[in-house]
């Protein structure tokens, strides 16, 4: 073809095929098989191994992959519902656990699982090297494997059965051992191509597209699992998520993936519905991590400053739209077991919050400021952002320069938890049943540099640490709820960090999708009952 | 002056200047229009536009003023437009200069780096550079000057390449001139008005890509910009269409605004080169 006869049509059908050679993947899909559900993912974590790298971020994609030894549920025996564990059964010393394990359940690799790769994951990953597993198996000492179904914790110190099964869920993945042992475990392949026992095996992964993960035939539940493939889309756009559900371009918004401001809306559209239960085991909170090296920080009248400058009913009201409750301290309101409500509370007092700066001996300056500070919001959520923006406003009226630092998610966790390079940062910790989990973590002293969602700010209290260490091998339960509420009120008074509100989340599906939201953290739990109604 | 006498003549000079005239005081008197910080919280959130006189165009989902936040943006938007534009075409004059008058293998190094710039799309380029080393506004400068060098540097060489020829230059060189002189006294004046005329280019360009990076949330958060107020109210497009449309409206307004004024400049030039 010369130029000559380069018409303008032929330039617009060349456009066109262009364009839609473009569109395809979307397309293909969009349609695909029919026993396929796609949700909606907002993040790719870089580590995917959920024995290494305990958060939800990460159990959204994986926990369908890799198992723990019991999930949650509403209605079974101690709250839990047996995965790879058939039963558990502690000693009266507090210094072991018995695990009978499930027989005839197979790698997707096609090797047998047995007691060995539990005995490997607990002694080499989850005690060493786990965010939430290095606390609750801080005593582990040995894991005999009398049998290839039976594992027996042997722990060096009395170590609380009721801990052991709060965690459970949560920090017992197991991985397989001859994929692990002899390797740098850190930078192993399979912590992004992961295999595991689970319901679904994880085939594909397009970096900034979707991840899809296929039904394990030999899966060892009966008729399970009922779909044949999860694709997760990414859509960082949480804008893009209610309108991607309503073109049923994904079936499948979990984590308020969905934006608050929207609900009302979506939930009239008709073959949408929005549903607030599935997420009780996992209650977020709002937290403002503060980096103690900081010597303005290290001043607890500044802290009690920053405290009095925010009001969580704005917080509550404004940016999640009544979605969520103000916090009082460490231990969020719907754990009655543990909360305690007589606490030193911060009412909302920004000229107390002055005074107490005046006080402190930070004087305002010709332009009206204090002292500046770096303020990092997670950006795992829009509410985290929102709260940054609003924080930096807060900050402002009682004379501190707040200036926020934006970053995605491996820049933010690098930056706080292993570079220490904030003064205040706004994170998410969740609330997972039991104090010991997740809440002390995010206080006790002692903890090495990039370990994600803990104390990194430099904070160190003796007498708070000596608490945490008592009741991580307290066994009588009474007792253990003593030492916690003391706990609270320590936190509560010395501001290691502050608490701001506790929410839970918010799936939206299509009605296609069943069996919805039926255990207390169903969102990352396995789906292996999850079906589509065609 | 009489440059400006033919930029009025045309339409395009008129209304483009007006606009930017009238946009530049905005940006000026932003303080006075509106006092405080742009991005404080001050009233109740998601209000609806014209609804309150306090807050003529509503405020957004922490109740922040949304025209605070439009007023205050003309001075980033301009700014950084302007400041992104400047850098840009200050690198690729002296790009240019050097490589057209000295030639040889001088010419064919920076003519390869240039190729390089042009290769690669100077949004990704603006949008590498800023997630590495973090959103600032002379960061977000610095970004977009580095994408948008490339042309002025090439019109330069050509201009300069056919200057140097010329036989002024050629006596300027016989009476003993130093070859940075003549670069800077000779050459560089006449080679000067094509680039200026393609510099109201770059600005507009400069200004939609600030508000890109923002969009993304690669600006600077503590500034308010046009971009991050698009992308803030993109959340709640479907419920609070205005929040995003407002700051559109103002990027659409100093686009069209830098546009029509560039249009009038390369008339008025072409109009004084035809006159004898």
């Amino acid at each position: 073809m010369t130029i000559a006869t380069l018409s303008r049509r032929t330039l617009l059908q060349a456009g066109g095929t262009l364009l839609a050679s473009t569109a395809l993947p979307t397309f293909a899909i969009a349609q695909g098989a029919g026993n396929r559900l796609i949700a909606a993912a907002d993040s790719e974590p870089k580590n995917l191994n959920p024995a290494i790298v305990a958060s939800n971020g990460v159990f959204f994609i994986a926990s369908k992959v890799v198992e723990p030894l019991a999930e949650a549920s509403f209605d079974g025996k101690d709250g839990l519902a047996p995965r790879l564990a058939t039963s558990w059964e502690g000693s009266a010393d507090g210094k072991s656990v018995t695990f009978k394990l499930r027989e005839g359940v197979k790698w997707h690799d096609g090797k047998p699982f047995t007691s060995a790769d539990v005995a490997y994951s607990a002694l080499n990953i989850w005690k060493p090297l786990q965010n939430l597993g290095r606390l609750v198996f801080a005593n582990l000492e040995a894991v005999d494997t009398p049998d290839a179904t039976t594992a027996v914790f042997k722990f060096s110190k009395p170590t609380p059965l009721q801990l052991i099964r709060n965690a459970l869920p949560v920090v017992s993945s197991v991985v397989p051992k001859h994929l692990y042992e002899g390797t740098d475990i850190a930078t192993n392949p399979a912590n992004v191509k992961l295999v595991g026992t689970g319901p679904f095996k994880l085939t594909e992964y397009k970096p900034g597209e979707y991840y899809r993960l296929t039904r394990n035939a030999d899966y060892w539940g009966k008729g399970e699992p009922k779909l044949d493939e999860i694709i997760f889309r990414v859509l960082p756009d949480r804008a893009g998520a209610g309108a991607a559900l309503e073109a049923e371009e994904i079936q499948l918004a979990a984590f308020s993936a969905v934006p608050l401001t929207d609900l009302a809306r979506i939930s009239k559209v008709p073959g949408i519905k929005v549903i607030s239960k599935g997420y009780e085991a996992l209650t977020y909170q709002l937290v403002i991590e503060i980096n103690h090296r900081r010597k303005e920080l290290a001043d607890l009248k500044v802290r009690q400053a920053i405290a009095h400058a925010i009001d969580k009913k704005f917080v509550v009201d404004t940016i999640f739209l009544g979605y969520a409750t103000a916090s009082t301290g460490p231990v969020p309101k719907n754990a009655p077991e543990f909360y305690d409500a007589s606490v030193p509370t911060y009412a909302f007092d920004t000229a107390k919050a002055n005074a107490l700066l005046d006080e402190a001996g930070y004087k305002k300056g010709a332009n009206g400021t204090r002292f500046s500070l770096k303020l990092r919001p997670a950006p795992y959520f829009n509410e985290t952002k929102q709260f940054g923006d609003y924080l930096r406003q807060a900050l402002a009226a009682i004379g501190i320069d707040a200036q926020l630092i934006n970053a995605d998610s491996a820049a933010h966790q690098k930056a706080v938890y292993t570079d220490h390079d904030f003064d205040l940062a706004i994170g998410p910790p969740v609330f997972r049943g039991d104090p010991a989990i997740s809440t002390t973590i995010l206080v006790r002293s002692g903890i090495p540099a990039g370990v994600p969602f803990s104390n990194q700010g430099g904070y160190e209290n003796k007498e708070l640490d000596g608490i945490i260490a008592k009741a991580a091998e307290t066994v009588d339960t009474s007792a253990r709820t003593e030492l916690y509420k003391q706990f609270q009120k320590i936190v509560a008074t010395d501001l290691p960090l502050i608490n701001v509100a506790e929410w839970g989340f918010i799936t939206v599906a299509r009605d296609t999708v069943q069996n919805v939201s039926n255990n207390p953290r169903w969102a990352v739990s396995n789906w292996s009952d999850t079906a589509l109604k065609s | 002056m009489r440059l400006l006498r033919d930029l009025l003549r045309t339409p395009e000079g008129a209304i483009g200047l007006g606009i930017l005239a009238a946009l530049a005081l905005v940006a000026l008197f932003a303080p006075v229009l509106s006092p405080g910080d742009p991005l404080r919280i001050a009233g109740r959130a998601l209000l609806p536009p014209f609804t309150d006189p306090a807050f003529p165009l509503g405020t957004d989902r922490l109740g922040r003023d949304v025209l605070a936040g439009i007023l205050h943006g003309t001075r980033t938007s301009l700014a950084v437009g302007l400041a992104a534009a400047l850098a840009a075409i200050a690198i690729g004059l002296c790009v240019g200069l050097t490589a057209g008058f000295a030639g040889g293998l001088i010419d064919e190094g920076l003519m390869r780096v240039v190729d390089a710039f042009q290769i690669v799309p100077s949004f990704l380029l603006a949008l590498a550079f800023v997630s590495v080393i973090g959103a600032s506004v002379p960061v977000v400068v610095l970004a977009i000057a580095l994408g948008a060098w490339a042309d002025p540097a090439r019109l330069t060489r050509a201009q300069v390449l056919s200057i140097r020829e010329r036989d002024y230059v050629a006596s300027a060189r016989v009476i003993g001139m130093h070859p940075a002189e003549i670069a800077f006294r000779e050459i560089l004046p006449n080679a000067l008005p094509p680039v200026l005329a393609l510099s109201a280019i770059i600005v507009a360009a400069a200004i939609l890509t600030e508000a890109a990076l923002s969009f993304l949330g690669l600006g600077d958060p503590n500034v308010v910009t046009w971009g991050s107020m698009i992308a803030e109210g993109r959340n709640i497009l479907r419920s609070s269409p205005s929040l995003s449309i407002f700051p559109g409206i103002a990027l659409v307004i100093t686009v069209i605004g830098v546009y029509l004024f560039s249009e009038g400049l390369t008339k008025a030039f072409a109009g004084r080169r035809l006159e004898p």
